[in-house]
């Protein structure tokens, strides 16, 4: 059977049951709409003193959050996982003939959507609070983030297989999830960095992303940080889904 | 001649992997020496140590042991869903090791936890079984119509499995195995936690299906459950199988019939010595309690002589009882314990 069917036919299982419960997509941009509420009038202090280089401080802040989007709607995703293992569905796909590579990739796919979802809600929401974007950039970045979304969400899955319970899971995507989000300049700006901190956000490859996010919403397409957006994502794509259908293929349930 | 120098040249182990050719499309399901090694936290768990078994297509086969006796894992390599390290392992003539992907397409597995999906509706789950099987969307709903109604599922098949009772969610999950119809259905304790009714139920599905010509491999720690359904069963214990056979030859191992005779302490040793000498009927006997137990070859025509002897000697009994020997005298004289006990691990 076709490898591309076989994935559709998985993501479209994710998609029916995240529509039976629609709430839990809208509740994904709960957390950055409180960022843009709480956050971003701190923000306009800092930018009135001249500290952040820019007048409007929605062009930082919003571009900035969806890479965080991304990254936590992947690496959050293993707890639907944990279910899949634990009401036995996942040795179900096991024992049928369906590539692991696709029973990876269904879930991954959706969580895809659902970050293109959430990523296009939030933008729509910060339209009103003044917030525009060049639109042939925002299309890269949609690309950007899909390629982190697959990584977070391939490692994610992978984890919960291996974990097999929320209580070992949420400790440890917890544990990612924060240096992450401190160390991407998503929140403040890395510039604002000592050399130490800003040589460490270096190695976070979501840093990277934040910094292309922000070129591309200002409609600069050809800057070099989207070209090391790239750079730093495809081998981390190509590493992360390979390793996740190794452990789909071989893991004990 | 010639031959013979050719057999001689073959090492023990090619000799086995012949036979094994030769037998692997007489039997649905063949193990040889087969050996599962866990890596356990302070040392590692020797789950399967050297298994061997050959279950007969078309027949249902029962795997019976406690608990952690290795039954689990035994299932879950023949599934494919687990390496192992030595030995050789077929079903339905193709080799698991090297041929995984086409084990899958002949086998139906429906393990403990079931499997069905319980945020989607019992029909989206059987069409997007019969789909991820190879099935085109219209074969897969003439399936899935077909099997709601060998599975009595009409009255729920559109409501969320989330609202299933015990027994249909068990019907659908062995509906899921067959949607593909596979030749061979492992079920693994496929009982286990439902009410009465739907137990029998499920017994006469799994010989409906039996009656389709499918070879149905089934575990349970339920003793009566492998005696009403499986024409032939293997008992299991600490990762090896200690008995193969029908549950009838098993049974007709351990002595003949039981009667039980409740009598008073005082007369035990008369009694004892009356059967001393009357080993053409008796093959053991032995005084527990206010009780004799008796086991004898014929417990039909035993009875009418012990009932002689005792009256003859004027002893006087309070009640008798004749019972024929269960799978679990045959799992303990087998094991060394009673099936209830569990494994000590």
């Amino acid at each position: 059977m076709n490898l591309l069917k076989e994935i559709g036919l998985l993501t479209l299982r994710c998609i029916r049951a995240s529509l039976r419960n629609p709430i839990f997509l809208f509740m994904g941009v709960i957390t950055p709409v409180i960022y843009l509420a709480f956050f971003t009038p701190l923000l306009s202090a800092l930018a009135a003193n001249g500290s952040l280089g820019v007048d409007n401080v929605l062009t930082l802040f919003i571009p900035g959050m969806l890479p965080i989007i991304a990254f936590s709607t992947g690496i959050f995703t293993g707890f639907g996982m944990i279910d899949d293992v634990r009401s036995g569905v996942l040795e179900r796909f096991r024992v049928s003939p369906a590539k692991r590579f696709s029973i990876l990739s269904g879930p991954v796919l959706f969580d895809v959507c659902s970050v293109f979802f959430q990523s296009l809600l939030f933008i729509i929401i910060a339209l009103p609070f003044g917030f525009r974007a060049n639109p042939l950039g925002l299309l890269i970045l949609f690309v950007l983030l899909a390629l982190l979304t697959i990584v977070t969400s391939s490692f994610g899955n992978a984890m919960a297989v291996i974990l097999k319970s929320e209580d070992r899971y949420g400790p440890v995507v917890h544990g990612i999830n924060l240096p992450v989000l401190l160390l991407s300049g998503t929140l403040l700006p890395m510039t604002l960095a000592p050399s130490w901190l800003k040589i460490i956000a270096h190695f976070n490859p979501v840093y990277y992303v934040v910094e292309a996010s922000r070129s591309l919403a200002f409609g600069n397409i050809t800057s070099i940080n989207v070209l090391f957006a790239f750079l730093a994502l495809i081998p981390f794509v190509i590493f992360t889904m390979c390793w996740a259908t190794n452990v789909f293929k071989k893991v004990v349930t | 001649m010639a031959l013979k120098v050719a057999l001689k040249k073959l090492t023990k182990n090619k000799m086995v992997y012949i036979i094994i050719a030769a037998m692997k499309t007489e039997y649905a399901v063949i193990l040889s020496n087969v050996h599962k090694t866990f890596s356990g936290r302070k040392e590692p768990v020797l789950a399967l140590q050297g298994v061997d078994l050959e279950v007969p297509k078309g027949e249902v086969f029962g795997f019976l042991g406690p608990n952690g006796a290795g039954k689990t894992t035994a299932l879950r390599i023949l599934t494919t869903l687990l390496p192992f390290e030595r030995g050789e392992a077929y079903v339905a003539g193709i080799d698991v090791k090297r041929n995984p992907q086409d084990v899958r397409r002949c086998i139906g597995y429906v393990s403990q936890k079931g499997g069905a999906d319980s945020y989607a509706t019992g029909w989206e789950n059987l069409v997007l079984q019969g789909r991820l099987y190879g099935l085109n969307q219209q074969n897969a709903i003439t399936q899935a119509e077909s099997l709601v109604n060998t599975f009595f599922l009409k009255e729920c098949i559109h409501r969320l499995v989330s609202t299933y009772s015990g027994g249909q969610r068990r019907r659908l999950d062995i509906a899921l195995a067959m949607m593909h119809q596979p030749k061979i259905l492992f079920l693994d304790e496929p009982t286990n936690g439902l009410d009465p009714q739907s137990r029998d139920n499920l017994w006469s599905k799994i010989l409906e299906l039996k009656q389709a010509g499918i070879t149905i491999f089934l575990t349970s720690h339920y003793l009566d459950e492998v005696d009403a359904l499986s024409d032939f069963l293997a008992i299991m214990d600490h990762g090896k199988i200690v008995a193969t056979g029908t549950p009838s030859i098993l049974k007709k191992q351990i002595s003949g019939d039981i009667i039980t005779i409740g009598v008073p302490k005082s007369f035990h040793d008369h009694a004892i010595s009356l059967f001393a000498d009357k080993k053409d009927f008796l093959r053991e006997i032995s005084s527990e309690g206010g009780e004799l137990r008796l086991h004898v070859d014929m417990g039909a025509s035993a009875l009418p002589q012990i009932l002689r002897l005792l009256d003859n000697a004027n002893i006087q009994f309070e009640t008798i009882q004749m019972s024929v020997p269960s799978l679990n005298d045959v799992f303990l004289k087998k094991t060394g314990r009673f099936l209830r006990e569990g494994a000590t691990q």
